[in-house]
């Protein structure tokens, strides 16, 4: 239910407070451990999305972005260092991490970064 | 045989003019000229019955969607069309109240499909307009896509019946089966697989004996049908794993990779308007089947059906693979049929030319349509991600490497692949495999998630909430079992002339089928016990002494015996059920009268696949004297299943 409240915020406060309720009724079940903790990931990313475009003064839009696709955005933006941040923080994979990064420089036509892969 | 196989069976076009008479007489109940106000979800099902330029003869003088916010109607009366949910009689409540705070004056008319509800009434009540609203309920409920396909064109009853145990839909689909057994008599018999199949049919028999009880004279109550032999019916959770599998026919693929709503498939402009005969055919497509929320650019609405499309009768069914070829002959065999002209040498044959011109056009037309639409196919299935997930099915069913094939799943969602691409492959495997580990199981979750979004969180409870996706070791299945009773895996299929149902799927054969089949084609599924080199049409042959060129006669109903054992290992309660004629102790009945051809009604509770269709035809095909009539909630796939079990898009949000 919370969840649902959080599909229908309508700004990004509204919506990390929403989830961050439906993580602490997840973690009131033993058996919803896992789901707690995805909650408590997808508020840090609300909350890291929100400096990221802080810091691109609003011209780049971050926010509602999946894990990939903020790192996609990131490479794409020319912003490798806040790639390789999300890529620590949030422990993915070496292989899905260079597919999105090989995506991702093609795309910004970097051709010296894809020299350097 | 000709007239036999041309023999469509029970004829189902009544069904159709009983809805469009149904919606006339609602629209002429109410006088003058009317705003007609039109739930969405209608639009597509109403689309399938009706013209625009009908509503028009009857006084329809504008037409809006049902949606929040006020409504401007010019005439006296308006008409709401609408499901008998709640959110659209909220919606009705504040049209009406902001009309009277403005005092302007209307006469309301509220018609329910398929019925008027309590709750609805009470929900008006509440809101303080029901004394403004003549309500009254419009039958609608099967719809014929096809000739030999009924649908009742609900979509969501999965997710309604197996997910929220809501069973309005159950009791939609009871209504629906009762009006077609007034239609064409009482089923003899009902058989059926899985929990929701038992319910629906317990409901069948409640309604019967309640309708007894009123009218105990009612032919169609008491007489059991001299034309249909019995009734099958198969519940979606019975058998998840062929709508997860990717659909291989002409239709399916169609269906897979573009999409077709309510019949209709969404196709380039381009391909539809030559010429002025084209022109005139696409003004005609009824505007009510578009989506009203699809942008109406270069894509146009277009109507796939046998019945107006010949090219399309021959290709729907085929395995994919052979569409190509057919297509090449068809054009050739145009191209000659074209040339014919040069040989009209008198006035006669020349008449007769330009007699079957219209014909040619017409099929001109549609070559030219399926030309284009295999043409953007064709690349979509060369794709690595669709032929990986081929193999990942095929190797799933077979129980080939299991290991491999997850570690399969997990580098496609590090490609990205789509979302219901991994979802589909990664429920299959749970249920094919009984589960998946439980730490495999949280880090693939966490993998989608961070992939393709945390919002997904939801449609994953879900899944897991179906048993589509568990924790090993999971609800088992015993596929290896099913594997060999009911050869599920066929090996040598031939798509070009196929033997077996498993054409549809280049191998599988679809599990709810084989159900079926246990019932109205035994000979086939047996031949599968006694060892590859008996195939099913063998089987069948040495039945009727092997005469060349004729088929065997089907035989008659026995229900589940001699599958007793296997059906019992595919989850969920086994149906059958006589149904007696009323005052007859004996209840001996003639099922499958000699020399008669007779028709099985199979229903689909939670809808059914294109290729489960084009399976079912072909089995009318196998043996003289049975036709499949198939019935179903609505027609769906595996990416649409999915699709209803996820709870919607996320607002956009931004800092």
């Amino acid at each position: 239910l919370k969840l649902e409240e959080a599909a229908e915020a309508n700004d990004v406060v509204d919506r990390t407070a929403a989830i961050r309720a439906a993580g602490k009724s997840f973690s009131e079940d033993k058996d919803r451990g896992f789901e707690a903790r995805m909650m408590d990931e997808h508020s840090k990313l609300l909350i890291l999305q929100q400096a990221f475009e802080k810091d691109a003064d609003g011209r780049v839009e971050f926010i509602g972005l999946s894990i990939n696709d903020t790192i996609y955005k990131c490479i794409t933006t020319g912003q490798s260092k806040k790639a390789e941040k999300v890529r620590s923080d949030w422990r993915v994979p070496d292989k899905r991490f260079w597919y999105i990064k090989l995506h991702a420089l093609t795309e910004a036509r970097d051709w010296e970064g894809l020299d350097a892969f | 045989e000709p007239q036999e196989s041309s023999d469509p069976g029970v004829d189902v076009g009544v069904l159709k003019e009983l809805a469009r008479t149904g919606l006339v007489e609602a629209l002429n109940a109410v006088p003058g000229a009317k705003t007609l106000v039109l739930d969405p979800t209608l639009a597509g099902p109403l689309g399938l019955i009706t013209e625009v330029s009908l509503l028009k003869q009857h006084g329809i003088d504008k037409m809006f969607w049902l949606e929040p916010g006020a409504l401007s109607a010019s005439t006296q009366n308006v008409v709401y069309l609408c499901r008998p949910q709640i959110r659209w009689m909220k919606i009705i409540a504040e049209q009406i109240k902001h009309h009277t705070s403005l005092s302007e004056r209307h006469t309301y008319n509220l018609l329910l499909v398929p019925r008027r509800t309590v709750l609805c009434d009470r929900i008006l009540e509440e809101e303080g307009v029901f004394g403004d609203l003549h309500i009254s309920a419009l039958k609608l409920e099967f719809i014929p896509l096809e000739e030999d396909v009924l649908s009742l064109e609900l979509e969501g009853t999965y997710k309604e019946i197996f997910l929220d145990d809501d069973h309005t839909s159950l009791y939609y689909s009871a209504q629906a089966l009762m009006t077609i057994q007034q239609a064409f008599g009482l089923f003899p018999r009902i058989l059926g697989k899985g929990t929701a199949s038992a319910r629906l049919c317990s409901l069948l028999q409640r309604m019967r004996t309640a309708g007894l009880a009123e009218d105990p004279t009612s032919p169609a109550l008491s007489l059991p049908s001299t034309v249909v032999d019995s009734l099958v019916i198969i519940d979606r959770a019975t058998d998840m794993i062929t709508p997860l599998c990717t659909q291989l026919t002409y239709q399916g693929l169609i269906d897979e990779l573009i999409g077709i709503k309510n019949s209709y498939v969404e196709v380039d402009a381009s391909l539809l308007s030559t010429g002025p005969q084209a022109a005139s055919q696409s003004a005609t497509t009824p505007s009510l089947g578009a989506n009203p929320t699809a942008p109406q650019q270069k894509k146009k609405k277009h109507l796939l059906a046998a019945s107006s499309d010949p090219v399309f009768s021959q290709l729907r069914d085929l395995n994919f693979a052979i569409v190509g070829s057919n297509l090449n002959r068809l054009a050739k065999r145009l191209n000659e049929d074209y040339e014919g002209r040069h040989k009209a040498q008198t006035v006669e044959q020349l008449r007769d030319f330009v007699g079957r011109l219209g014909g040619l056009q017409t099929e001109h037309q549609a070559l030219r349509l399926h030309t284009g639409l295999s043409e953007q196919i064709v690349p979509m299935t060369q794709t690595e991600v669709f032929n990986k997930s081929l193999e990942i099915q095929q190797n799933l069913i077979a129980g080939y490497d299991v290991n491999a094939q997850f570690l399969a799943i997990e580098d496609l969602i590090n490609r990205s692949a789509p979302l219901h691409v991994a979802l589909r492959l990664l429920c299959l495997f749970s249920i094919t495999v009984g589960g998946i580990k439980a730490k495999a199981l949280e880090s693939m979750k966490r993998e989608i998630l961070q992939s393709y979004g945390y919002e997904h969180l939801t449609l994953l409870l879900h899944l897991e909430k179906l048993g589509l996706l568990c924790k090993a070791p999971g609800p088992h299945v015993s596929l290896p079992a099913l594997r060999k009773h009911l050869r599920l895996l066929v090996d040598d299929v031939s798509e070009q002339t196929p033997t077996d149902i498993a054409y549809v799927y280049s191998g599988y054969a679809p599990l709810s089928i084989r159900l079926i089949q246990c019932v109205t084609m035994k000979p086939a599924v047996v031949a599968a016990e006694m060892g590859e080199k008996a195939l099913a049409p063998a089987g069948l042959e040495s039945k009727e002494g092997k005469i060349p060129g004729v088929l065997p006669r089907a035989h008659a109903i026995v229900g589940w015996k001699g599958f007793e054992e296997i059906v019992r290992q595919v989850p969920g309660d086994t149906v059958d059920v006589v149904q007696k004629p009323e005052g007859d102790g004996t209840g001996k009945v003639d099922l499958l009268p000699k020399g008669h051809s007779t028709t099985t009604v199979v229903f689909f509770l939670g809808g059914c696949t294109y290729t489960e269709i084009a399976a079912l035809r072909w089995m009318s095909r196998q043996a003289r004297g049975r036709r499949y009539l198939i019935c179903t909630t609505s027609i769906v796939n595996g990416s649409t299943l999915i699709d209803s079990l996820s709870a919607g898009a996320w607002k956009h949000i931004s800092a």
